[in-house]
């Protein structure tokens, strides 16, 4: 009797004690405070895809998925690029116009709740909003196989307000090779090269997540303005290609770049990736399991996939990852590349999240934890958005210098 | 001798003194409407210079020899306010439609950057009441044909989003919402969607055009729209009956409501006689451009380009009779004489239709000031039609679209 009423009080504790551990009284006052009141910026969210599914409401509170109206305000996320992103191997004019719908869908979203958000398209707009209370929308196009070779294409993108492009996604586009792909381009082609020099003068960041590693020297060699990894991690912390080496680090940052941390499981934990690769019947049976359900419903597949991960990790067949890896990848980051060169990019939406970072609202943790790991706030600010700010600046410098040719 | 001498005299007298006094008053006139012209904002609502901006051959910075419109022109013409007419052929729907809007509205964007020491990118009338103070050319856009939209209202509000700032509703076909003047009616004018469109219209700020559209689709349009309506680039039916020229009743009609009218200098809706010649022998201009279309397999530029070489053959050979650029000012002044001079533009449709005699290319647009001038016209009516008029039209579309968003 004891035992079963000890065992009840302890079960009922340890409720207790889970449901506080994700209530803010966990996070110092201080971070709270800092959190708050500074402006928090996420490169990469795949909340895109959802919001093609009319029904889906921005504004409303969702028991799935990680980013909402309400859980961003609840998490301080102050700035967010929307994604852009169809699968590599849609391509030609479909790729187009299926990103242009996904543009369209995130500005009617802007519209439709004109007091949360407001579509920002540089530095300044992002501060603005803040200031006015309302979070900035920005796009990113994730994967130069959208623009369909064609540089009007990529015009239209940046006249439409996007701000970055992933120069390829899972597979190779016409002119880049994809870190996860085998080469073709040895790097990039001569358009390649020509597409990273429009970006340059149109004001689009170019994002080398996703890119291989010759991709990404290529790149760094034509750009003239800095780049960003808008959600990539730590290869040395998690060997995946996907990641970045540390010198790479090193060279992005020598070039006022910024790597943009991915919370995915798999980018984030050797141990996990690890046993994915010892098991590969299981992201098997995911991928057909989530093909019977979704199809070619790619909101649905990313949702799916992360709800069927997470049944294996509950059921042990693989291991389970603590948030706090993101940080170890931001610590990493900072120690080899600088604190003037890391940021977040959640990969909310598009990923496996770790336990303890399940959406938007658990942001203001990491704060906390880089307080408690003895960061100045400065430093903090920076990792949550001024390093991001910084570069988005920088790179509409470069844009206003470029685009004053000399009139015939 | 003496009778010679006198004679002599007395003509040398009379040549003289009637000479003098008539040159003093051509020359009064002249110069007047010289500087009323070159003060003045000289606004065309309707240019298909856009389709010539992919070519490789053309360069909107230099003198063109052929064409109408290119930087050069418009400072010699005094024209400091161009629609650029976003345009591709109202048969290509869906998707593709708008990406191909998307380029030619990015080439704009891209034209005004690369020569932003002439020309400067306007949304509202204030913004071309600016340009023409800091001596810029204001680039404006328009765009030719509902098609364009893709039946997407989304795809409108993002080309209100890029500065389009008119909407034809309809080209030369009927699109999925709006019946054409030159194609069977299949909506009884205007579909339920056609009148969200006007009505989304209204609410970006997007003017709403009514050139090309069937009769009916201007009268539905005029109902549900609450800003007023322009025609870009029409003339006076009562002058030369052509469907893409408004009757007297329209005419009336949209000027009870404050719109204009933006008279279109083509032949064939500017002259009766150059229209029926036409007509007979190419069987209209639709036949004529789909002809055309399909040898230039979808070159938009190449199209306007030989529907022009044609008209100018059938001329030469006297197929075409030749029509003077005065009719132009026939249309402006039946219109005035009709509702005043409050509802009335220029729209000139240039690279994009034929010109007549004297009016071969923006360069000769003072002539229109002067012209009008000699037929008696006030310096501010000359203003107004010039370009004030269509200014107002904005400023009341602006006024009328902030009001709807603040509801």
């Amino acid at each position: 009797m004891l035992r079963i009423f000890l065992t009840a009080a302890l079960g009922v504790c340890a409720c207790c004690f889970l449901a506080v551990a994700v209530r803010p009284r966990d996070i110092s006052a201080r971070a709270r405070k800092l959190h708050f009141s500074s402006i928090v910026v996420d490169t990469h969210d795949d909340t895109t895809q959802r919001l093609l599914d009319e029904k889906f409401d921005l504004g409303a509170r969702h028991t799935d998925g990680s980013i909402d109206i309400p859980r961003m305000r609840e998490g301080g996320l102050d700035a967010i690029f929307f994604s852009i992103w169809i699968p590599s191997k849609i391509t030609g004019r479909e790729a187009v116009s299926r990103a242009l719908a996904q543009i369209a869908a995130v500005r009617e979203q802007v519209r439709a709740h004109p007091k949360d958000l407001v579509l920002a398209t540089t530095a300044a707009e992002v501060r603005v909003a803040h200031k006015q209370g309302r979070i900035a929308a920005l796009m990113g196009v994730e994967g130069g196989h959208m623009i369909n070779s064609d540089l009007d294409v990529l015009r239209n993108f940046a006249s439409l307000g996007v701000r970055y492009m992933t120069l390829t996604h899972s597979g190779n586009d016409e002119w880049a090779d994809s870190s996860t792909d085998t080469a073709a381009h040895n790097g990039l082609s001569d358009f390649g090269k020509e597409v990273v020099r429009e970006m340059n003068r149109l004001g689009i960041i170019v994002d080398i997540s996703h890119v291989s590693d010759k991709t990404f020297y290529v790149a760094l060699e034509v750009s003239k303005a800095p780049m960003i990894a808008s959600h990539s991690s730590c290869r040395v912390l998690c060997d995946v290609p996907r990641n970045m080496t540390d010198q790479m680090m090193k060279d992005l940052a020598a070039k006022g770049g910024v790597i943009q941390i991915n919370y995915h499981v798999g980018f984030l934990s050797q141990e996990f990736r690890n046993a994915e690769k010892a098991n590969p019947e299981i992201n098997k049976a995911i991928g057909e399991e989530v093909q019977k359900r979704c199809g070619g419903d790619e909101a649905c597949q990313l949702l799916e996939g992360d709800r069927l991960t997470r049944e294996h990790v509950e059921r042990g067949e693989l291991p389970r990852v603590d948030w706090k890896q993101i940080i170890e990848h931001v610590d990493h980051a900072v120690k080899v590349a600088g604190v003037d060169h890391v940021g977040l990019g959640s990969d909310f939406d598009g990923a496996n999240m770790p336990y303890g970072m399940e959406d938007a609202s658990k942001l203001p943790k990491i704060t906390d934890a880089l307080l408690k790991k003895g960061y100045s706030e400065d430093d903090v600010k920076k990792i949550l958005g001024e390093n991001t700010l910084r570069v988005m600046a920088e790179v509409e410098r470069v844009s206003r210098e470029l685009s004053k040719q000399p009139q015939k | 001798m003496r009778r010679i001498l006198v004679i002599l005299c007395v003509s040398v007298c009379i040549s003289r003194g009637f000479f003098l006094s008539r040159t003093v008053s051509a020359d009064e006139i002249a110069a007047r409407a010289k500087k009323l012209h070159f003060s003045s904002i000289v606004l065309d609502t309707h240019d298909d210079t856009t389709q010539r901006l992919f070519s490789k051959d053309f360069d909107l910075g230099k003198r063109n020899l052929d064409g109408h419109v290119d930087i050069p022109r418009m400072r010699e013409g005094g024209m400091n306010a161009i629609f650029f007419s976003i345009w591709i052929d109202g048969r290509i729907m869906g998707p593709p439609a708008v990406e191909k809007a998307l380029d030619q509205i990015d080439a704009v964007h891209e034209n005004v950057l690369k020569y932003s020491k002439d020309l400067v990118f306007c949304r509202t009338a204030e913004e071309v009441r600016r340009a023409h103070a800091q001596g810029k050319i204001a680039a404006l856009i328009g765009v030719e044909g509902g098609h364009m939209i893709g039946n997407d209202i989304r795809v409108l509000r993002m080309f209100g989003d890029l500065g389009v700032r008119y909407m034809t509703l309809t080209h030369f076909y009927n699109d999925e919402w709006a019946d054409s003047s030159t194609d069977k009616p299949a909506h009884n004018g205007l579909t339920d969607f056609g009148r969200e469109v006007v009505r989304e219209m209204n609410r970006e700020g997007i003017m709403v055009d009514i050139s090309h559209v069937s009769d009916k689709t201007f009268s539905d349009a005029l109902e549900v729209s609450k800003a007023p309506l322009i025609a870009s680039h029409s003339s006076c039916r009562a002058l030369c009956n052509h469907p893409r020229d408004m009757s007297d009743d329209m005419i009336k009609a949209l000027a009870a409501k404050g719109g204009v009218i933006q008279i279109n200098y083509e032949r064939s809706f500017i002259d009766q006689a150059y229209k029926d010649a036409y007509d007979k022998v190419s069987g209209g201009v639709v036949a004529a451009m789909e002809k055309i279309t399909k040898e230039c397999s979808g070159d938009e530029d190449c199209t306007s380009r030989k529907l022009r070489e044609l008209q100018t053959q059938m001329e030469a050979s006297g197929t075409l009779p030749r029509v003077s650029w005065e009719r132009i000012v026939e249309h402006i002044d039946h219109v005035v004489k009709l509702v005043g001079p409050d509802y009335v533009g220029l729209g000139s449709d240039f690279d994009g239709a034929t010109m007549p005699d004297g009016m071969e290319d923006c360069s000769k647009l003072p002539k229109i000031t002067e012209a009008l001038m000699r037929k008696g016209y006030k310096d501010e009516d000359v203003r107004k039609i010039l370009g004030g008029n269509l200014l107002r039209v904005m400023e009341q579309t602006e006024k009328v679209s902030s009001e709807l968003r603040a509801q």
